[in-house]
């Protein structure tokens, strides 16, 4: 019975978020803890773990999916990933995402780029793009 | 004035050129980005003059540009550099200068670990607006608190070259950064001779090896930050020719403690610093002088909308602990006693259009001229104590 009702929190979970991150193919991770995002997104960690390295892709700090990508994936305001980015870019110690305008050019975008991440509303079946399953659902998973 | 003017029209062009580039990412080669900025002010004061001829008049003086390329060659290499043409007044002139001219080699990088070194003309962690102080979007204001990001000084601690080492590490607590710099300042502008010899000199001050470092704890998913970060500059002084002044030895030494709150509409942020300059051996006519001066403010910023943008602000700067209202020093120099403090009330107004255009307007009232451009006001005895002053800024950045 308990284990009934943890998978349904589970599931319930799952659909409640509204953001999926995504990534191309050519990555072979099914699964990244939430450090590992948020120091991607936040262009720190570049390559992954088998040495292929990080393109990351984002929409417009004011377009409505990268609020919710923001709040829930990294739980950090939209100005502050701005801020570090900028920092980046006008201090010569890093570079920013590449932006795109619509999430079918994020779709486009990390279907053609090896080494893509990005993030959309849903993954639908037949897409040239994966799901990466983030952090606390991964190990409440390998919990059970 | 022809040249620099010449120059700035390029870097202008270079900035246009690298933004359709952008926008057609296809047409750069992989791992390369241009990235730029530029702003123009208009200022007015009602006395003394800031950033050009002011005092009851429109001044347009206050113009920055800025360009920079960077190439990522792979994830443990990277290079960049920036070019900008800053004109502040008679402080600035407009003449493009490197901005930073860097590698970034990362040694180390993992999901919770990341550390590497900085070769080259480095920019110099200081407070927490020090590295992008020259883009006008990635600060709170047109004007940063001059208490703490004393504009007289900005070339010394800006920007330098040498090597540094940095660093990055998840601790439960939050993130921890990191940055240790060895470095060669540049001291040889006259605002600069002007902190720490009181006027333009014959001579040339030229820096010594000096050390910045700065660590940077962000508890709470970033929602908080804490800064230290410690200077300790030295310079020598290389007298001109029938020069009053002896060959002296200048030390800059600083901490500064900042504090930052983000919320999702507001801002909250206040830095406090403490710096001796000392300045000695510059024979009878410059006695040794040692002063501790201190600065702080206090500074709330509130987003009305996702496009207006509130800020309110109270900054505080004392030239000598001791002498907190210049008296001691005005009857030993003879310059006005409130030329060692500044009290400075902001209050401003943002508007951003989109993620490239802004728009500011902010107030001033002052009681003191400790951070007044000395270029500006040649003659100190026609300053006054109190003034204040008006300023708009229109900014892009790509």
């Amino acid at each position: 019975m308990a284990r009934t009702l943890l998978c349904l929190c589970v599931l319930y979970g799952a659909n409640a978020r509204a953001v999926t991150i995504i990534v191309n193919p050519s990555v072979a991770l099914t699964s990244v803890s939430q450090n590992a995002v948020r120091s991607m997104f936040a262009m720190k960690l570049l390559q992954w773990p088998d040495g292929q390295p990080v393109r990351v892709f984002v929409l417009p700090d004011d377009n409505p999916l990268h609020r919710v990508f923001c709040k829930e994936v990294l739980d950090v305001y939209p100005y502050q990933l701005r801020q570090t980015w900028d920092r980046l870019v006008y201090s010569g110690t890093g570079q920013a995402p590449i932006e795109v305008n619509s999430e079918e050019e994020m779709l486009k975008s990390v279907a053609n780029t090896p080494g893509a991440l990005g993030y959309l509303k849903k993954v639908k079946p037949g897409e040239r793009v994966r799901a990466l399953s983030v952090g606390n659902s991964a190990r409440i998973f390998s919990g059970e | 004035m022809n040249r620099p003017n010449i120059k700035v029209r390029a870097v202008m062009l270079l900035a246009l050129a690298g933004h359709g580039m952008n926008a057609s990412a296809d047409s750069l080669p992989d791992g390369v980005q241009i990235h730029g900025f530029a702003s123009q002010a208009m200022i007015s004061t009602n006395h003394n003059n800031f950033f050009g001829n002011t005092e009851n008049k429109t001044g347009f003086d206050f113009t920055e540009l800025g360009a920079n390329v960077s190439w990522r060659f792979n994830p443990s290499l990277q290079l960049s550099a920036q070019a900008i043409s800053r004109r502040a007044g008679e402080a600035d002139n407009g003449a493009l200068r490197l901005d930073f001219a860097t590698v970034d080699y990362t040694l180390h990088a993992s999901e919770n670990a990341r550390y590497g070194v900085y070769l080259g003309k480095i920019k110099n962690p200081y407070g927490l607006y020090n590295e992008t102080r020259d883009v006008a979007s990635t600060r709170p204001s047109i004007l940063l608190p001059q208490s703490i990001y004393l504009d007289r000084i900005r070339n010394f601690v800006l920007s330098s070259p040498g090597v540094a080492i940095y660093g990055d590490n998840t601790l439960p607590i939050g993130n921890l950064s990191y940055q240790f710099s060895v470095i060669k300042p540049d001291a040889s502008d006259r605002e600069t001779e002007g902190t720490f010899l009181g006027a333009d000199r014959p001579g040339k001050i030229k820096a010594d090896t000096s050390y910045i470092g700065r660590i940077l704890l962000e508890p709470g998913n970033s929602r908080f930050k804490l800064a230290l970060t410690g200077v300790s500059m030295r310079a020598h002084y290389l007298p001109g020719t029938a020069d009053a002044l002896k060959s002296g030895n200048i030390r800059f030494d600083s901490w500064v403690l900042s504090g930052q709150y983000n919320a999702e509409n507001w801002v909250f942020t206040s830095e406090y610093a403490q710096n001796r300059i000392d300045a000695h051996n510059f024979g009878a006519f410059f006695l040794n002088r040692t002063a501790t001066g201190s600065s702080y403010y206090i500074q709330g910023a509130y987003h009305l909308t996702s496009k207006w943008s509130a800020l309110a602000r109270y900054d505080v700067t004392y030239r000598d602990n001791n002498d907190k209202d210049g008296r001691v020093f005005s009857a030993l120099t003879g310059a006005p006693a409130f030329s060692r403090f500044a009290k400075d009330m902001t209050i401003g107004l943002g508007y951003k259009l989109d993620n490239h255009w802004l728009l500011r307007g902010e107030f001033h009232r002052v009681d003191g001229t400790a951070w007044l451009p000395y270029s500006d006001n040649i003659n100190p005895a026609a300053t006054s104590q109190h003034w204040n002053m008006w300023l708009f800024q229109a900014a892009y950045r790509f």
